[in-house]
């Protein structure tokens, strides 16, 4: 990993998301309580594209230790491009999009999918920190209009996703609705296998038909 | 590169960009960290913006420090790295802070036991040259921003191999030598003008900077260092740059 990107920018990076997400978990006592039940995981992240090898380890204070070198073998190893983690990363349905992406997975997935579930269902408190540094009042006042913001962003998020999906099924009509994507590979799938039935009935012809020349 | 320790005469070597007897270069050494010690670690931070943190983090995950491992830190400063390594080898390992300089090595054992990091620590005073310890006893051997300050590297490096255990390893964290000649350009601008001026204006001591920087530019470059690690009986030696070149860290196996 170190031979094509700088060690102090790679360690740099990864300090930065460690202290995020253990941050995240300091607010999220039950979640840093179920990340300490799978203490000494070894998650090995091998991108491809930007090429980099991240290692994430569970400790037993269910605080997550993110390093580019470890020696010794992974629990798992989840190989792919940046694109197909980050799809990981936000799933609602992390097995389905586990087996519909490109991502290569070699050794056990039970806790890469015990982690991903983890990740997706944190709430961090995070009017605590807020309070301890600003006082009860402002901090309070702080959190709610931050949770507010946040709220705005999730609904504006929901509905832009749902209208873009309305405007290129219906309005648009550039993609076709699921159901009928559905049908259609069911078909192709279909047609692929009366031709390879055909192919070999054919084959069993020609060779029935050489054996009586 | 050449070994830029080595004088021409074998009585003398460098001290800084100064030709000094070898029976001197400990105790100039021992002046410029006696008058740095106080403000080593403020200094360290606003010389590198930080970044000396990102270099340390990569060689202590570099170590693969195990529960019950015994780590000897050389010039261990302030103990940055050993207050890491006392939490890795947990109440069954020991870390040994060693340091030639009394000055520094208070500051660390101080600091040390403000962070909490006691019962598997020990603080050592002791020559790298000449380290006291016996063959074969420790599992890994760390030494950051310290070679270049020893007057007899060679000496330094056959000592660690000597009491690291069969398959234990060396890491070694110093200045280097920049890959790209643009960022050596920058890098000399900053060393000669702006370090010396840092020092003057925090620490009041601009030639103990002066003689960092010029330290720097006398120590072997990272071919030249793995050739030595590989000459003092390391095996599978290799280096990692960091920063551009600015420091490497090298790693050695002792077979």
């Amino acid at each position: 990993m170190t031979g094509r990107h700088d060690p102090t920018v790679v360690t740099a990076v990864l300090v930065a998301a460690e202290a995020a997400i253990n941050r995240g978990l300091e607010l999220d006592p039950t979640s840093a309580r179920d990340l300490a039940d799978m203490a000494g995981t070894v998650l090995a992240i091998d991108c491809l594209s930007p090429e980099i090898e991240v290692f994430a380890i569970v400790e037993e204070t269910g605080r997550l230790h993110l390093t580019p070198y470890w020696e010794a073998p992974a629990d798992v190893r989840v190989r792919g491009e940046l694109t197909d983690f980050l799809a990981l990363a936000t799933a609602e349905d992390p097995a389905a999009t586990l087996i519909n992406s490109d991502l290569e997975i070699l050794g056990n997935t039970s806790p890469l999918l015990a982690l991903q579930a983890l990740v997706s269902r944190m709430q961090p408190d995070w009017e605590a920190p807020l309070v301890d540094a600003l006082g009860d009042v402002a901090g309070h006042q702080l959190a709610n209009l931050l949770r507010g913001i946040f709220r705005w962003g999730q609904a504006s998020s929901k509905s832009l996703r749902r209208q873009l999906s309305e405007f290129i099924l219906e309005e648009g009509q550039l993609s076709p609705p699921a159901a009928e994507l559905e049908h259609f590979f069911e078909q192709v799938t279909a047609l692929g296998l009366r031709v390879d039935r055909l192919e070999s009935r054919l084959q069993r012809l020609a060779r029935r038909l050489a054996a009586q020349r | 590169m050449k070994n830029n320790d080595a004088a021409d005469d074998p009585g003398t070597t460098h001290f800084g960009f100064q030709t000094v007897d070898r029976d001197q270069k400990e105790s100039l050494v021992r002046g410029v960290f006696d008058s740095v010690a106080s403000r080593y670690d403020l200094m360290n931070d606003l010389m590198s913006a930080g970044i000396h943190r990102l270099w340390k983090r990569f060689t202590i995950e570099l170590s693969s420090v195990r529960p019950g491992q015994t780590v000897l830190d050389i010039a261990g400063g302030t103990g940055d790295l050993a207050a890491k390594f006392s939490k890795l080898v947990g109440p069954d390992g020991r870390v040994i802070l060693a340091d030639i300089n009394d000055s520094m090595l208070r500051v660390g054992r101080d600091r040390l036991i403000d962070l909490g990091a006691v019962g598997n620590l020990q603080t050592v005073q002791c020559d790298a040259q000449e380290l006291p310890f016996p063959d074969d006893s420790v599992d890994c051997i760390t030494i950051a921003f310290g070679l270049r300050n020893v007057t007899d590297k060679d000496r330094a490096l056959q000592s660690m191999e000597r009491i690291l255990k069969p398959g234990g390893r060396l890491l070694v964290l110093e200045f280097s030598k920049p890959v790209s000649p643009l960022l050596e350009k920058v890098y000399d601008a900053y060393s000669f003008r702006v370090l010396p001026l840092m020092g003057q204006l925090v620490a009041n001591d601009p030639d103990s900077y002066r003689y960092l920087a010029e330290s720097i530019r006398k120590h072997p470059d990272q071919e030249t260092l793995q050739e030595m690690m590989e000459d003092a009986g390391f095996v599978s030696c290799e280096y990692h740059n960091m920063t551009g070149g600015i420091v490497a860290v090298h790693k050695g196996i002792k077979a």
